[in-house]
């Protein structure tokens, strides 16, 4: 399975087309087209002759299937996007949207930051590969600061499950249906029977509804390419879910998703569930074309709509979502209860990690939050009495408030800045 | 266990939507509300006792017998059908809301399903127990005691009186809900 490489951005591509399409990509993989003459089918429009997004036909009841790819590369402009239709497209219709979101965490509904994401990680943009080249396959975006060292965006989606990461050689597939057709596996296997039309036969998947892929080195072992979440609604149900294509940073993964909290930490709300994960190595514009293909071939082909990210700004109530997606209220203060305590306690016996040699001896330290707010705190070796009632996302520093090699700690636990020692 | 919990999806999800068709239909298909109510009290053995009844999104409420105020949770054939809970988003109290308006949500297998207020009503206290305990839902969704599944209590006004009078009574509900298997 290699990199389909040049495929241009020719899609969509409709499924009367699409057989020929499929026998060029044949001639492009043999890496000859350029010799052979086949005949086609009239080239598709330009992109930008598509049709234009509407903000009026996403509700009109005649339009029962709707595609969309997205432009933009904003995490929370796309899941804005993403809840606009689910809210607005009509009660019977089906829908597909694809995006692809610049450096971001994305944690679940019910989950905690603290926990679940190495937040000193992500203003770290070091850490990150430099972005692919368009010759990549990347699908354009156009997002004026797509170029922009931001570092990795933290993100909470109003669906559940748990953490992921994306980049740009992830691509987001989000389906909307009547809840009657809802089922946690059946678009699952949609993108599955995608991949498998892309020579990657090996797809399938699990028992936790994601995709995996065998690893061929272990038969009784998979690699996660691809996982799901789910929102319902009384009248509509989405399913969205990620697809590791080609993303340059499978190595760091690890560093934005790994708290060095989680030893300390007791949670409500939901964990994540670790799994080994690969690119399926596949070019996004391809995956992006065929995904729509079996999409079109469940409930009937029609148009892809490219959505430009002005035409999304440009829907108010996107807009309101947006903002909700961007506050820190939202990120942070939608936290469960949980607590932080530095020794075993009867809820959470678990053996602590040592703690570093600059904390003082006797140096104990417990705090409850809700809602992302401190509720409760003691300790030993350290006064805690500025603790009291404060938001643990607005502390940039720690030291003014509990000492300097106490504070020092907690601003590596909590990913705050700065996070020298001295 | 794949297959099983896809199929319980199914028809989890199959039902409000079969009845959101079903709705359009109900005012000429439906008897009047006097029978079911009349039968209803049969059993009974008190007046005082409230009268519990069930939405086609597979909310419970019961609505005290003064029908001022009411507690709210989710129906057992709703807590199966969604599987492990493992975290609930209760609702904030003192919010009022119309029929319909989510006011809370339960995450279960990846799935955040919203908590819809089956009447207009004004939330008073919430359980807390669900927050740390949320497969109580699984256990005993429809119990409203201390120790029990409920989700919340609420005020209740005119209009909450009003929409609980559109409701599905238990044997309503059960022929709703057998239908859908």
């Amino acid at each position: 399975m290699g990199n389909h490489g040049h495929r241009p951005t020719e899609w969509p591509i409709r499924s009367r087309e699409r057989q020929m399409a499929s026998a060029a990509r044949t001639l492009a993989r043999s890496r000859i087209h350029s010799l052979v003459r086949i005949p086609r089918a009239p080239p598709p429009a330009p992109l930008h002759h598509r049709r234009l997004f509407s903000a009026e036909a996403v509700a009109h009841p005649t339009n029962r299937v709707q595609i969309y790819l997205s432009r933009s590369h904003d995490p929370y402009l796309n899941l804005s996007f993403e809840h606009y239709l689910l809210q607005k497209s009509h009660p019977d219709s089906v829908v597909l949207l694809l995006y692809a979101n610049r450096p971001c965490v994305v944690i679940g509904r019910n989950q905690n930051p603290w926990l679940e994401v190495g937040l000193g990680a992500l203003n770290q943009p070091a850490l990150l590969a430099p972005p692919v080249g368009r010759a990549g396959g990347v699908s354009m975006g156009d997002d004026a600061d797509d170029a922009d060292a931001l570092g990795v965006q933290l993100v909470r989606r109003r669906s559940g499950g748990g953490t992921v990461f994306h980049d740009l050689g992830n691509v987001n597939y989000s389906v909307l249906c009547p809840p009657a057709a809802f089922d946690r596996d059946r678009h699952a296997l949609m993108v599955v029977r995608a991949l498998q039309s892309l020579g990657v036969s090996a797809a399938r998947v699990n028992e936790r509804h994601d995709i995996v892929l065998a690893d061929e080195q272990d038969a009784s072992a998979t690699f996660k390419v691809s996982g799901s979440a789910y929102k319902l609604t009384r009248l509509r149900s989405l399913h969205h879910g990620t697809c590791l294509l080609s993303t340059p940073n499978l190595d760091s993964v690890g560093r934005f998703l790994r708290s060095p909290a989680a030893p300390y930490m007791k949670a409500r709300g939901v964990d994540s569930v670790r799994s080994r994960i690969r690119n399926v190595g596949v070019a996004n514009a391809a995956f992006e074309e065929a995904v729509v293909a079996e999409f079109g071939a469940m409930y009937g082909n029609v148009d892809v709509e490219i959505v430009a990210t002005r035409d999304i700004k440009g829907i108010p109530d996107v807009m309101r979502g947006y903002e909700e997606l961007i506050s820190l209220d939202w990120i942070y203060t939608q936290t469960p209860q949980f607590t932080f305590s530095t020794r075993p306690t009867e809820d959470d016996p678990r053996p602590r990690p040592p703690l570093p040699d600059y904390l003082p001896k006797d140096f104990d330290l417990s705090i409850t939050a809700r809602h992302g707010q401190i509720t409760e705190a003691t300790g030993a070796g350290i006064e805690t009495s500025a603790l009291d009632s404060v938001y643990l996302h607005k502390v940039s520093d720690w030291r003014p408030l509990i000492g300097k090699s106490a504070g020092s700690w907690l601003n590596v636990m909590f990913g705050a800045r700065p996070y020298d020692r001295t | 266990m794949a297959a099983s919990i896809a199929t319980r999806c199914l028809r989890a999800t199959r039902a409000p939507y079969s009845l959101f068709k079903l709705a359009q239909a109900a005012p000429v298909a439906r008897p009047s509300t006097r029978f079911p109510l009349s039968a209803f009290r049969t059993f009974s053995t008190t007046p005082l006792r409230e009268i519990r009844k069930y939405t086609k999104d597979h909310e419970w409420v019961d609505l005290s017998a003064d029908k001022t105020s009411g507690v709210i949770g989710i129906s057992e054939y709703a807590a199966e059908e969604l599987g492990d809970v493992v975290y609930v988003e209760l609702p904030e109290e003192g919010k009022a809301v119309q029929a319909g308006d989510a006011i809370g949500a339960v995450e279960s297998v990846k799935s955040a399903a919203d908590i819809n207020a089956p009447i207009a009503c004004r939330v008073t206290s919430v359980n807390m127990l669900l927050e740390e305990k949320p497969g109580t839902i699984n256990q005993v969704p429809e119990d409203d005691s201390h120790g029990g599944g409920w989700i919340a209590k609420v005020a209740v006004d005119e209009a909450g009186v009003k929409d609980f009078e559109n409701l599905m009574d238990a044997e309503e509900y059960k022929a709703f809900t057998g239908s859908e298997e």
